[in-house]
């Protein structure tokens, strides 16, 4: 019988076992291939950056006017990426789970249409979304200013966030929609106090993945917030960021100094977005695991 | 809840017609929300694509389309703007990033969905995923100080074996290159691909590959027989998907090609993608039509986008039958 089975697949028992081996063996080998640059990319910022984020002013210093001079922190790019991702969130979220409310809820053909533009953003250079905020914010403005970046981020977050919210809620189980209904709650009040409720830590995780991704953006601010040596808190001014300071202090790189800002402020990064991306899928496992006991 | 809303129905007696009028006004007025969210967001996107376009009119009224995507010179100083160089640039860094990540992709998906011990699948997606979430700029970093000058040996390895004979691998080998943006783009587009292709994978029918695992066909068989030919158009949606993050992807490309306005003619030479030369050049850009150039050119790196995300939204859907996520 067993021979039988064989013959279906490969002529002889040793080439096949041989070929299923080789299989296995190429695979690990591309997995490795494919962490050896993650781990040699976190190994290496990590050695280079450790020694100037332990020290406090790196934090609550801004950089020397000068790059390729010692000393000074990150922190007007730090202030600027909280404070721009931030704003990008409050105007990210609620469009989000609005659209996708609308695609779930009405639907028809305005919906198609939001939903295709949606799906247009999610594949767009996110430096093509930096020149769509300059060809109308900047340009009209007169200048470059944060508030400028903070569009462009909340831009590069929306299909994250409608895409995710999206999902969640069309997985709201029957029983509890045809409950929802069967007591009488008005369709709004329904997905407000019962469908988002249920989907909340999806909800939060799209959320959480997309500032995950906006925070390490560096093209469309470029176009839109343009970095800036200051300290400020004014989303009129042209305003730092973690990712712009990285990439001038790279051109640059050729000076210690900045080398070692640019390791400095790459580590804090990764460590910032990382932090999102994990906390993130860490509620999505809670949620399935939750999901597979009930 | 008001002490007024809750009356009725202490007094036992329903108010239904109340309570369907109540519940439709707010219907309305949340339908009404939400309608006027998606229009403004609509024609809010709709017309910063629109705007883009008029910003970058000037170049195509001088140049003409077809002039200023076939144009092989792009000299700001003399006001002579042409984007094949750049499209040169973009075509062979992410054909070289595909060629480098696609099989690493696809043996990664076989590898945590057929080969791997399930208790190790998550961890490893997990890590694979990581790689996604490292941004851009740390890989560009890292790419610069790092990976240009740790690939020199290899670049003049090939370009003195077999770049004697062809002249695309020839040398100079000046560390920043299409080649070396090449790899850089293959290490940030596996993560993207492997994911795509992990999920069209898991979703090919399970009783199938135990079938044939049942008639004592190995790992190798199932992966032939079931899982590569089920999911070999969600496999082309994933690469086309990869090619279009490559064709995007900005910062790190910009840190490690080396910046150079020409085409080079061998695969070492330094140049610029689409996306980096926006990124590179933008700043400075004070000589006549450069800015309004340089939008034009991402006016081609939106449409070339747009075409290939759709492509591949399209093969995804016809394999997963509408479903966004392939449940």
């Amino acid at each position: 019988m067993a021979s039988d089975g064989a013959a279906v697949f490969a002529p002889t028992g040793g080439a096949r076992r041989f070929r299923a081996n080789l299989l296995v063996v190429l695979a690990v080998v591309a997995l490795l291939l494919a962490l050896i640059p993650l781990i040699a990319v976190f190994g290496y910022v990590f050695v280079n950056g450790i020694r100037s984020l332990l020290s406090l002013d790196f934090l609550t210093q801004d950089p020397p006017a000068d790059l390729s001079a010692t000393g000074g922190g990150v922190r007007n790019a730090l202030v600027g990426t909280l404070e721009m991702t931030g704003l990008a969130s409050v105007i990210a979220v609620p469009i989000g789970l609005g659209v996708a409310i609308f695609a779930i809820e009405v639907g028809g053909g305005l919906a198609r249409a939001a939903r295709f533009l949606i799906d247009v953003l999610s594949g767009l250079p996110s430096i093509v979304v930096g020149i769509f905020v300059y060809a109308t914010v900047v340009v009209t403005q007169g200048h470059f200013s944060g508030f400028a970046g903070s569009l462009a981020l909340a831009i590069v977050m929306l299909p994250v966030v409608t895409v995710s919210a999206e999902e969640i809620l069309r997985l709201t189980p029957r029983p509890i929609a045809e409950g929802a209904r069967a007591l009488g709650l008005a369709r709004w009040r329904a997905i407000l106090s019962v469908f988002v409720p249920i989907g909340l830590s999806g909800i939060v995780t799209g959320v959480l993945l997309g500032v995950s991704r906006a925070i390490g953006e560096t093209a469309p601010l470029i176009f839109t917030s343009l970095g800036n040596n200051f300290f400020t808190l004014d989303l009129n001014q042209p305003m730092q960021a973690l990712p712009l300071l990285i990439y001038r202090n790279a051109l640059n790189s050729a000076y210690a100094s900045a080398r070692d800002r640019a390791f400095g402020a790459a580590l804090l990064l990764i460590l910032i977005v990382f932090g999102f991306n994990l906390v993130g899928r860490w509620l999505t496992a809670r949620r399935r695991l939750a999901g597979s006991r009930r | 809840m008001t002490e007024s809303a809750r009356a009725p129905e202490q007094r036992g007696a329903l108010d239904l017609a109340g309570l369907r009028r109540r519940r439709w006004t707010g219907d309305l007025a949340f339908r009404a929300i939400l309608s006027a969210l998606t229009v403004a967001i609509t024609v809010v996107l709709g017309l910063m694509m629109i705007e883009s376009f008029i910003s970058a009119s000037p170049v195509y009224q001088k140049f003409g389309i077809i002039g200023f995507v076939t144009g092989s010179e792009w000299a700001p100083s003399f006001t002579i703007y042409g984007a094949w160089p750049f499209i040169y640039g973009t075509l062979v860094t992410s054909f070289l990033g595909l060629l480098i990540a696609v099989p690493i992709s696809v043996l990664i998906a076989l590898l945590l969905t057929d080969l791997a011990p399930a208790r190790l699948r998550g961890p490893l997606g997990i890590a694979v995923d990581l790689l996604a979430a490292v941004p851009s700029v740390v890989y560009g970093l890292w790419g610069l100080l790092v990976l240009v000058p740790a690939m020199r040996p290899l670049e003049q390895g090939i370009a003195g074996t077999l770049g004697r004979v062809v002249p695309f691998f020839g040398p100079p080998t000046p560390g920043s290159s299409y080649f070396a943006a090449g790899v850089i783009l293959a290490i940030m587009i596996v993560p993207i691909v492997s994911a795509v292709t992990r999920e069209v994978f898991a979703s090919t029918p399970r009783i199938q590959r135990e079938a044939v695992l049942a008639l004592g066909g190995t790992r190798w068989d199932v992966a032939r027989t079931v899982t590569l030919p089920i999911g070999r158009a969600g496999l082309l949606a994933a690469v086309v998907l990869g090619l279009g993050r490559a064709i995007g992807e900005t910062i790190a490309v910009t840190l490690v090609i080396g910046n150079s306005d020409n085409i080079g003619k061998s695969i070492f030479s330094p140049g610029f993608t689409l996306a980096s030369v926006i990124a590179n050049e933008f700043n400075e850009a004070t000589e006549t039509l450069h800015p309004e150039a340089l939008i034009a050119l991402g006016t081609v790196l939106l449409v070339v986008s747009v075409i290939v995300n759709a492509v591949a939204i399209g093969i995804r859907n016809r394999f997963t039958g509408g479903s966004r996520s392939g449940f």
